[in-house]
């Protein structure tokens, strides 16, 4: 098996999945629980939250725990008043991830145009500002391009917005968040530094379990709890803590920093083997991008067709994000970087992890172009 | 030069192996995958995104050229609604005769042939033969799979360039084909598309559209109230399910079941009975409406029959027409009724005749 789908799921690590064992039937109590044997599991979450914290220079006290991003996404936009909408305006950047758009939308918010490089376009931005804007979400590295957003510039923009409400008395707040649920494991990343008031991490992306996310709040954001009950995560969600899910993510965060420069340098070197090795594309994410990502077009050609056909061959790859694929819906990334019908049609995305080495990418290089010449040769009859 | 098909694909075994069959004896063929229907149900994910993935799978896998047609607004127009109004009326219309009727041999006919088609072909069990002068609609080999009884209203016209590659096989030769040949599906569950619903599910998708209305039961002999039911509309006749007698479903002291027997969709009143015998269950004549008759049932030699289920047994009737288009069939003995909107199929041997929506 030669697997290029990294942007859709991670294998576990084995450290991971090792730390995680305890937690299932030895380690099992409720952090809640009053006698010692559970607060020790209580001390070790924490110290997990500590660790996932970390990787992004926050403390653990910063975070929300969530089951994945998509609930972390949909937290963070519960900054904006509920029964409040039409006052309160949102915006999002138009390539983001369904479960920023869905939200957004429903939440009345306004689109910010990328341009034909899949980044920001911060003209657009300015523009869509009002002084009613409490949010403004723009992902770190998109999921189907990798693109890489300028997240400092977006929040050097905010932070003089800012100013300037505060100088005309106006006391809404603007929060920027950022859903980096791809990037956790390939940039390094630094809440202070991006500027963030808000940030998504998953761990199903990072060698972590899946059903496992947080966001990342900074202190005076007020946010409403989705789920309501006992308690936990300082009221904003309740539900007994996941413990096992915490200490995976956790364990592989840690990887995730320990590995950065390491993978970052061989996935530079398995991209530029790949591009060499294949024929006949046209690559589509040239620029600011994550640097396991390789988003390739195969004009004339059904990418989804090469799937199937490569599935046979056990080499793994992804049209768009899995999400829309699976609905046959047109890929919304693409159409806003400006692809034409046959452009999306063709466009093939390859994600490289951990799991390949040079010996597979040159196997897929050569699989891939047998591939698209059969298929072009039966398109031509 | 090779003949064109448009097969249509739903992602099954039956369809994909008619696909493969085609192939094999030489025509130019293409896949098509009908989207009629993709919303989510109560108690059912709507498979429709993983049906055209196993379809196309299929299509890739046998080489040939692979489309989706996108008939959801004209299945919602000509099928759901036209089963939504009939419910409404009291009646329990069959969703698959008409989706034939209106979208696969309808539609998907039209398009197909606008696009170049000689032939459409489906992954039905039947058989068409097209040498006399009308096209005849023939009972598949499987006599346990046969399928015509959702086909008998198909048009002429689209009978005459329709191939239908499994009807002369058996269910597991098709199965076995298919494993043989490598489809990742040869052992896929059968389809549950709308048209599967089911009579269970049917109340469900029923209750989607349209509002629960509370009314009585009564007993038919004694017009005593019994109990409640959701809306006169969701309930069939000789229903002993979903019934709210007196807080016991289905039955009431003596442990007997009561049957549906009747319903007055005016009052919102449904009448249900112990008594098996009751006249309102037992007939030995049908009324039809809206009659097909694509040949003369005196053209066979033993005589008409008809069945009133899909799968049912074949009972010897004698067909009365009449000029207005309609019809009656006369049983020798009296037959359970089955529920108004339904279709009764009629057969001359292996030949299907038509048939008509009983009244």
């Amino acid at each position: 098996m030669i697997y290029l789908d990294h942007a859709a799921a991670t294998p576990v690590s084995a450290k991971a999945l090792k730390a995680m064992e305890p937690y299932f039937a030895t380690e099992f109590f409720n952090p809640s629980a009053a006698y010692l044997p559970a607060k020790k599991v209580a001390a070790d979450y924490e110290a997990a939250k500590d660790t996932i914290a970390h990787a992004v220079g926050a403390k653990g006290t910063d975070l929300v725990i969530t089951a994945g991003a998509t609930e972390a996404n949909n937290l963070a936009f519960t900054a904006v008043a509920q029964h409040n909408y039409g006052k309160d305006e949102v915006l999002y950047l138009e390539t983001e991830h369904d479960s920023v758009r869905a939200v957004a939308q429903r939440y009345g918010g306004k689109a910010i145009r990328v341009l034909s490089s899949g980044l920001i376009n911060l003209n657009d931005l300015k523009t869509k500002i009002t002084d009613e804007t409490k949010l403004i979400s723009v992902s770190l590295a998109n999921n189907e391009l990798g693109t890489i957003q300028p997240l400092a510039e977006v929040a050097a923009i905010i932070k003089e917005i800012k100013i300037d409400r505060y100088k005309r008395g106006i006391k809404k707040p603007l929060y920027l968040h950022s859903d980096a649920s791809q990037a956790l494991n390939l940039l390094d990343i630094n809440v202070a530094r991006l500027g963030v008031d808000m940030l998504t991490i998953s761990s199903a992306k990072i060698y972590g379990p899946k059903g496992i996310g947080a966001l990342y709040v900074s202190h005076g954001v007020k946010l409403s709890p989705l789920t309501l009950g006992g308690g936990q995560e300082k009221g904003l969600r309740s539900g007994t803590e996941n413990v096992p899910g915490v200490i995976g993510f956790a364990t592989a965060a840690k990887e995730a920093k320990e590995h950065l420069n390491g993978n970052r340098k061989k996935y530079k070197d398995l991209k530029r083997i790949l591009l060499s090795g294949l024929q006949g594309y046209e690559l589509i994410n040239k620029k600011h991008t994550l640097d396991n990502f390789i988003v390739l077009c195969y004009n004339g050609v059904d990418a989804e067709r090469l799937i199937y056909l490569l599935e046979d061959r056990e080499i793994y790859v992804a049209t768009g994000a899995a999400c829309a694929a699976s609905k046959g819906q047109k890929s919304h990334v693409l159409t806003a970087i400006g692809l034409n019908n046959s452009q999306i049609a063709g466009s093939l995305r390859l994600t490289l992890g951990e799991t390949n080495t040079a010996e597979q990418i040159h196997e897929a290089a050569r699989i891939i172009n047998e591939t698209v010449a059969a298929e072009r040769k039966r398109i031509n009859g | 030069m090779a003949k064109t098909v448009f097969v249509g694909m739903s992602g099954g075994v039956d369809s994909s192996v008619s696909a493969l069959l085609l192939k094999e004896q030489g025509y130019k063929v293409v896949g098509i995958y009908m989207k009629n229907w993709s919303k989510d149900l109560p108690g059912m994910k709507c498979p429709w995104a993983e049906d055209l993935a196993d379809a196309k799978r299929v299509a890739v896998k046998l080489g040939i050229d692979f489309e989706v047609f996108d008939f959801e607004k004209a299945y919602r127009e000509k099928v759901v609604e036209y089963m939504l109004a009939e419910f409404k009326k009291g009646n329990t219309p069959n969703p698959d005769v008409m989706c034939n009727q209106e979208i696969k041999f309808k539609l998907f006919y039209e398009e197909a042939m606008k696009r170049g088609a000689d032939f459409i072909a489906t992954g039905h069990y039947a058989r068409v033969e097209t040498s006399s002068e009308v096209p005849l609609l023939m009972r598949a080999i499987d006599e346990n799979k046969d399928q015509t009884y959702f086909l008998y209203r198909i048009s002429d016209e689209a009978l005459t360039h329709t191939l239908f590659p499994i009807g002369e096989m058996t269910k597991p030769e098709v199965k076995k084909l298919a494993a043989e040949n490598g489809l990742h599906n040869a052992y896929k569950k059968e389809s549950m598309g709308v048209c599967f619903v089911g009579e269970v599910g049917m109340k469900d998708f029923l209750k989607e559209y349209i509002d629960i209305e509370p009314g009585e039961i009564r007993e038919i002999e004694s017009e005593k109230v019994l109990g409640y039911h959701e809306g006169a509309v969701f309930y069939t006749i000789g229903q002993r399910h979903g019934l709210y007698l007196n807080g016991v479903a289905g039955e009431v002291n003596d442990g007997l079941p009561y049957y549906v027997v009747k319903k007055d969709i005016e009052n919102n009143v449904v009448y249900v009975s112990k008594n098996l015998n009751d006249e309102h269950i037992w007939t030995d004549i049908l009324e039809l409406k809206d009659v097909i008759l694509r040949m003369s049932p005196a053209v066979t030699s033993e005589g008409a029959f008809a069945r009133l289920r899909h799968r049912a047994p074949l009972i010897p009737v004698r067909i009365i027409l009449r000029e207005d288009g309609t019809a009656a069939l006369k049983f020798e003995n009296k037959i359970k009724r089955p529920a108004s909107g339904q279709s009764a199929v009629i057969y001359g041997g292996e030949i299907c005749l038509g048939g008509g929506i009983i009244v």
